[in-house]
């Protein structure tokens, strides 16, 4: 598994993550290389919002983040949504004359990347009008807009039907040379990645290239509704914080 | 298959026997009666008067046939009013905000925000006017001091419910404001928006009861019209005052508030002349014991020797509190199904809308000067009207939130709906209002004593008539921690948080 020529963006080694004192992934080995593409798979509370948080604080202002929930603002438009991405690049004096009257330039480049993700004549809309998928762009269309040399996406083409999911997937590759993305289409993970890591039961079971694997494979990670049930619970007990 | 034998029947629970939140909260609420049942004998509940219903119904004549005709410039005592709710609430805004943002970090801020809410509006302008005499400073910062502190703490509350996600997901190196004008401010603007709308039609309230010390805003000319028994001129004004409420929605527009704000602008007055000198005599030396500030020990005991016995005022203040709390929440009880649409029929309805609106919108110490006139000075006067106004505003927002629930069996009839469907949903929440309003309730109890109801606030009131300002602001210092004291007790006995009748109109 060693070996790879270039030195790696992350490397865990036999690494516990989890939240405050609770361990949700334990003694975790694993490398993130520059260039790759990784799917990460596996049942529900099997830990990979846990392993994603860990890398958005490893790989810091290099990634652009794509969060489970959207993270978005109902009541802000979908230019002021996808602007927040680079809030950090304007002043605060810029920052609040843009909620009054959106800047030209930033305009401009949002209303690029709304054309490219078919949200164009929404700009203007509150998010809390938009459908589940057109929110699910716009949190798409944030996290290009913070243009990093990296994605890290969690579960950002779950409710998309499979056309749009391979257009959504090809927007990020342009864009980004390496990700990370938290997936439960196991055919997208195997005909679009290069490399899957697949979690079960708070642990690494699979990390290879995709070419290596089958979706038989795959399936061992969800073996039966009963596994999927526990790792609900321990995700929620894990999520109540005291 | 390994039933072999039947189980014994479980044992039939005794009275109100048993663990479940329906049971409990039914005892809490027994024992809550039965304690004002037996501290009743207490409470001085004399009628004084030697022929009530003949002045009922005089009064009740001046309501129907109101003489327009007799009003003094209304217009400007109508503009006065709204004015000073307006420019006070706004400088409650301004001052307020900034603290909320600020509240849940510093203790300092927290302490001092729970001193300006235990201090009723009404006695703040006691203290103003000493300084600026009857002018507009004293009518705004009687307003605005209290509901800065009121915004501070309900405001942080409100930001600290708002959803984390959004904040979690922007990426890092954002300054602290723009962080909070995209992710935090926008997601809590509604319910900010809802409680600074309710807090502006407390406003108006308050703003009508400033006449009663003095200032020229309605109840001026509606306290001398009462006291005077010109019942038709007090009608009218009261007709006025039911109108200016009712018609909020048109004037109180989001649009033409800056119009309305800067138009009123123009009748606040007359302003002080301000004296530097005599603010900082009174602020540094006259509300201070003067053995305090000599730092004469043995003189201070003198002094606080010399203040009259204060525990009676304080029993009758908390007497008081008490009774009010659980005649507000019998009336809600009684009340609230009138205004509901799963009882009744169009025209029960909208009678029943009108009582709420119309003991709601009147201010309670306007309702305790009507019992009072009727009843004689004790405490009876007082507990009805403190019982009624919060009753029907608890029985208001109860109903509205009755009117969102959908039946199970819509079929049931109406006995078996509203104890079998309606009362478990909503009787966690009616008690939780119950103990949001018993703060209140207790800081009116106070202000009541300037009726010449023996509480806490006729001694304040008589002080500071007699122009003794150190006694008369250790008796405020003393209620503002009775009331602190009061809603720490509330707060300890409230049903838990997800009880609560979500609207911002709750406090």
């Amino acid at each position: 598994m060693a070996g790879e020529p270039r030195s790696p963006l992350v490397a865990f080694e036999a690494k516990d993550l989890g939240h405050g004192d609770s361990v949700v992934l334990s003694r975790l080995t694993l490398t993130l290389c520059p260039g790759e593409r990784v799917a990460l798979l596996g049942p529900s509370g099997a830990g990979k919002s846990t392993l994603l948080g860990a890398l958005r604080r490893r790989l810091g202002d290099s990634a652009a983040w794509c969060p489970q929930q959207h993270g978005l603002v109902p009541q802000l438009a979908v230019y002021h949504n996808v602007y927040m991405g680079r809030l950090a690049e304007h002043s605060a004096l810029a920052n609040l004359w843009n909620l009054v009257h959106p800047l030209a330039g930033p305009w401009r480049e949002v209303a690029d990347l709304c054309d490219a993700l078919g949200l164009d004549g929404l700009m203007r809309r509150p998010v809390a009008q938009l459908s589940g998928g057109q929110r699910q762009r716009v949190a798409i269309a944030r996290a290009l807009y913070q243009q990093r040399a990296l994605f890290l996406g969690d579960e950002p083409v779950a409710s998309v039907d499979p056309h749009q999911a391979l257009r959504l997937l090809a927007l990020i590759d342009h864009r980004h040379a390496t990700s990370v993305i938290a997936l439960h289409q196991r055919e997208l993970a195997l005909s679009h990645f290069d490399r899957v890591w697949g979690l079960r039961d708070g642990r690494l079971v699979i990390d290879a290239p995709a070419g290596e694997l089958s979706l038989a494979d795959l399936d061992g990670l969800y073996p039966d509704a009963d596994t999927d049930a526990d790792g609900r619970t321990g995700d929620a007990a894990s999520r109540d914080r005291p | 298959m390994t039933q072999a034998h039947p189980r014994p029947q479980e044992a039939r629970p005794g009275w109100l026997a048993g663990q479940s939140a329906g049971v409990r909260l039914a005892r809490h609420s027994l024992t809550l009666v039965a304690l004002a049942v037996v501290l009743l004998p207490f409470a001085d509940l004399a009628i004084l008067t030697r022929d009530p219903w003949a002045e009922l119904g005089r009064m009740a004549r001046g309501l129907a046939w109101p003489a327009w005709g007799a009003l003094e410039t209304p217009l400007e005592a109508l503009g006065l009013t709204v004015a000073v709710a307006l420019w006070g609430t706004l400088g409650g805004i301004v001052l307020g905000f900034p603290l909320a943002l600020l509240f849940p970090r510093s203790r300092l801020i927290r302490a001092g925000c729970a001193f300006a809410r235990a201090i009723h509006e009404l006695f703040w302008a006691l203290l103003f006017l000493q300084v600026f005499g009857l002018s507009a400073a004293t009518a705004l910062m009687a307003l605005a001091i209290p509901y800065a502190g009121i915004f501070a703490k309900v405001y942080a509350e409100i930001l600290e419910q708002i959803p984390g996600a959004p904040r979690d997901a922007l990426p890092s190196g954002i300054g602290r404001l723009s962080r909070f004008v995209y992710s935090e401010l926008p997601l809590a603007w509604t319910r900010l928006a809802a409680y600074t709308r309710y807090r502006f039609e407390c406003a108006l309230r308050a703003s009508v009861l400033l006449g009663f010390v003095g200032l020229p805003t309605l109840g001026f000319q509606l306290e001398t019209a009462f006291r005077e028994g010109r019942y038709h001129e007090a009608g009218a004004l009261l007709w006025l005052f039911y109108l200016l409420i009712a018609s909020l929605p048109w004037w109180g527009h989001r649009r033409l508030l800056p119009l309305l704000a800067l138009g009123s602008a123009m009748l606040l007055g007359p302003w002080p002349a301000l004296e530097g000198g005599l603010l900082w005599r009174f602020v540094s030396q006259d509300i201070w014991p003067p053995a305090l500030l000599e730092g004469d020990w043995q003189g201070l005991i003198a002094w606080l020797a010399r203040i009259p016995d204060l525990g009676p005022a304080i029993g009758n203040t908390l007497l008081l509190g008490l009774l009010g709390s659980v005649g507000a929440l019998i009336v809600a009880l009684v009340l609230w199904p009138l205004a509901c649409r799963h009882f009744g029929n169009p025209a029960t309805r909208l009678a029943g809308r009108g009582l709420l609106v119309f003991l709601r919108s009147t201010p309670e110490l306007m309702l305790a000067f009507f019992f009072l006139l009727l009843l004689g000075p004790s405490l009876l006067p007082a507990w009805l009207a403190l019982a009624l106004h919060n009753g029907a505003l608890i029985a208001f927002l109860v109903a509205r939130h009755a009117d969102a629930i959908r039946p199970g069996m819509p079929e049931l009839g109406a006995s078996g709906r509203l104890a079998y469907e309606l009362l478990p949903r909503l009787y966690p929440g009616i008690l939780a209002l119950l103990y949001y309003r018993a703060e209140v309730i207790l800081r009116e109890t106070a202000i009541l004593g300037m009726l010449g109801v023996a509480t806490l606030g006729y001694y304040i009131d008589a002080n500071f008539e007699y122009l003794l300002f150190d006694v008369a602001f250790f008796l405020l210092l003393v209620t503002a921690a009775l009331n602190i004291a009061v809603d720490a007790l509330s707060r300890r006995l409230r049903p838990g948080e997800s009880a609560i009748i979500e609207d911002p109109c709750q406090r």
